[in-house]
């Protein structure tokens, strides 16, 4: 019988580039002295990971949701209005904790009643439910501002067991505390989709009949994959929130959610760390592109059309001509 | 010992009657074949045994208690288990995965959230010998899509033996087969039957006659006949109403 798994040199060199690209990111603030790009590279690493928290439903689960930028917004809201209502001095794990927590509350009923259904009607489902919220958040001038967003949102310390590191008006504090629980949040859900538990998410995602007729609770572990990724995508917005001091509803429409999905199947399903590369080439030809158009939009829809046509398995589908011993 | 009654079992599909008021009774560890032409509800019943659809009326009592309407996760944890008549695997998954993953499932080991896939050192060991006995080991690391259609149908009952079962249902398990692959399955089946009951729907009328030990003829969705081998053969209704046209 073969061996499972990646071979042991696969997964050294698996080890070797995660080191390498841990170094790079932990000097990114000394080699960028341009404070603009430390802030997009932070948006990065937030999109990056709600990319791969969408990733997770869909490239693990099986799931398409065409708004899941929404549940980034709940959280982004969540803190935006704690901080500037309740507490403007608020420990930011308490903000994380906060945010994780509320939206993770509102997701819970959406996800109970999505979970019984599947694909095609689950996707409209996403969108329904997430128009909705976009509306309510969108409509509530009087606690959200409104189309104005909400602007002014105090800018709390950074502290660790009574150390003040920083202040989240610091674009570098903000990067490397925005790393910190990035990688932290990564680690935890990669541990979480090889576990036991994971092997049941995926065997949903390719057969969700069969799936029940072994005896997997199907929608009980569907709605543990949504309640995963909506979370994640929560602590997402918290993250948005601290680096921008101001939240806007475009973030929580459907352009937003569509971007995330650009973001995942640009990358790559299935891999976890494909969305993270997706959500670095998204924002960076956003930005690029938009200095030259402003229909940057067209040619970004041209670059995932020839991705979806020659490279389906996104950037993350480059990796087999690396490895040695991959199987198509 | 009874392992499965059912009664008075109806099940409609506006206005048509896919089954009418079937009553049988299963003894544990018997094989049994389900034959009909097709469109005679076959599949039907077993959809509604399993829980895939609920009966129009009727009770399903499996080992004493009322499993009528459950759904399919718990009527398999109760030790129903089935095949289903096109092949349902997971496709995208190794062949191992494939039966490791029912295993897991039946051993309780999916809530471990955070330990590796591998370190349930008694499913792997419990997947390598189903596979060992479905003579899928040399595959064990091929994506159960590439596989032979044989190999799926094969693997598709190594699944469904992953789920340890009382009560195994097979939906024509050697439809579309080589004679070579229907021989190999038909011994697998046999063998299997020593510990378990088995519920067969199936065409091949060789492997019928080869393997059960009773055999229910099913018509129009009703129960037409019952038998050993040797009495359906001889029966004059099944002769004219299945066999007869076929010859």
């Amino acid at each position: 019988m073969n061996k499972q798994g990646p071979n042991p040199k696969n997964r050294f060199l698996m080890l070797l580039g995660g080191l390498f690209l841990l170094a790079f990111l932990v000097s990114l603030p000394f080699i960028l002295d341009n404070r603009f790009y430390l802030r997009l590279a932070t948006e990065i690493l937030i999109y990056g990971l709600l990319a791969m928290s969408l990733d997770v439903l869909l490239g693990y689960t099986g799931l398409l949701s065409f708004m899941h930028a929404v549940y980034m917004g709940i959280g982004a809201y969540t803190v935006g209005l704690f901080l500037k209502y309740l507490d403007p001095t608020s420990s930011v794990w308490v903000l994380l904790l906060f945010g994780m927590v509320i939206t993770a509350a509102i997701a819970l009923p959406i996800g109970w009643v999505q979970v019984r259904t599947g694909g095609f009607s689950f996707a409209l489902l996403t969108i329904a439910f997430g128009m909705m919220l976009y509306t309510v958040v969108w409509k509530a001038r009087d606690i959200t501002g409104g189309d104005d967003g909400l602007i002014g949102i105090p800018t709390p310390n950074i502290s660790l067991g009574g150390w003040v590191i920083g202040k989240t008006s610091d674009p570098i504090t903000v990067y490397f505390f925005t790393l910190a629980i990035v990688l932290l949040c990564f680690l935890i859900t990669w541990r979480i989709i090889r576990s036991p538990l994971g092997a049941v998410l995926e065997s949903i995602r390719e057969n969700e009949e069969r799936a029940s007729f072994i005896g997997i609770h199907v929608h009980r572990y569907k709605l543990f994959g949504w309640m995963l990724a909506c979370s994640l995508a929560g602590v997402c917005g918290v993250l948005f929130t601290l680096l921008k001091g101001s939240v806007s509803p475009t973030m929580m429409d459907a352009n937003a959610g569509g971007a995330v999905l650009m973001m995942t199947l640009l990358g790559g399903l299935g891999t976890l760390w494909g969305p993270f590369l997706g959500a670095g080439v998204f924002i960076f030809a956003q930005d690029y592109i938009s200095t030259m158009t402003e229909h940057w939009m067209i040619f970004l829809g041209l670059i995932l059309i020839l991705l979806v046509l020659f490279i389906p398995k996104g950037i993350a589908g480059f990796r087999n001509y690396f490895t040695t011993n991959q199987h198509p | 010992m009874t392992i499965l009654i059912t009664q008075n079992l109806c099940r409609d599909f506006g206005g048509v009657r896919a089954i009418h008021k079937v009553n049988l009774n299963f003894a544990e560890n018997e094989m049994r074949a389900i034959i009909g032409p097709n469109g005679a509800g076959k599949t039907t019943f077993f959809n509604v045994i399993t829980g895939r659809m609920p009966p129009s009326s009727g009770k399903v009592i499996y080992q004493g208690r009322d499993i009528t309407g459950k759904s399919p996760h718990e009527i398999v944890r109760l030790g129903i288990t089935r095949t289903f008549q096109k092949s349902s695997i997971f496709p995208g998954l190794s062949v191992f995965e494939n039966v490791r993953i029912a295993v897991q499932t039946q051993s309780g080991g999916s809530r471990r959230i955070f330990s590796s896939r591998l370190s349930l050192s008694d499913v792997t060991l419990e997947t390598e010998s189903i596979l060992d006995r479905l003579g899928l080991k040399d595959q064990a690391y091929t994506l159960a899509n590439n596989l032979s259609h044989g190999d799926q149908r094969v693997l598709e009952i190594g699944i469904a033996l992953a789920g340890k079962p009382k009560l195994l249902l097979l939906d024509e398990p050697t439809a579309g087969m080589s004679p070579r692959e229907t021989e190999r399955t038909t011994r697998l089946i046999r063998q299997l039957c020593s510990d378990l009951a088995i519920i067969l729907v199936e065409h091949d009328m060789d492997v019928v006659m080869a393997i059960s030990d009773k055999i229910s003829v099913m018509h129009y969705g009703c129960i037409i006949a019952e038998g050993s081998p040797e009495e359906i053969q001889r029966n004059e209704q099944v002769r004219e109403a299945y066999l007869g046209r076929e010859d």
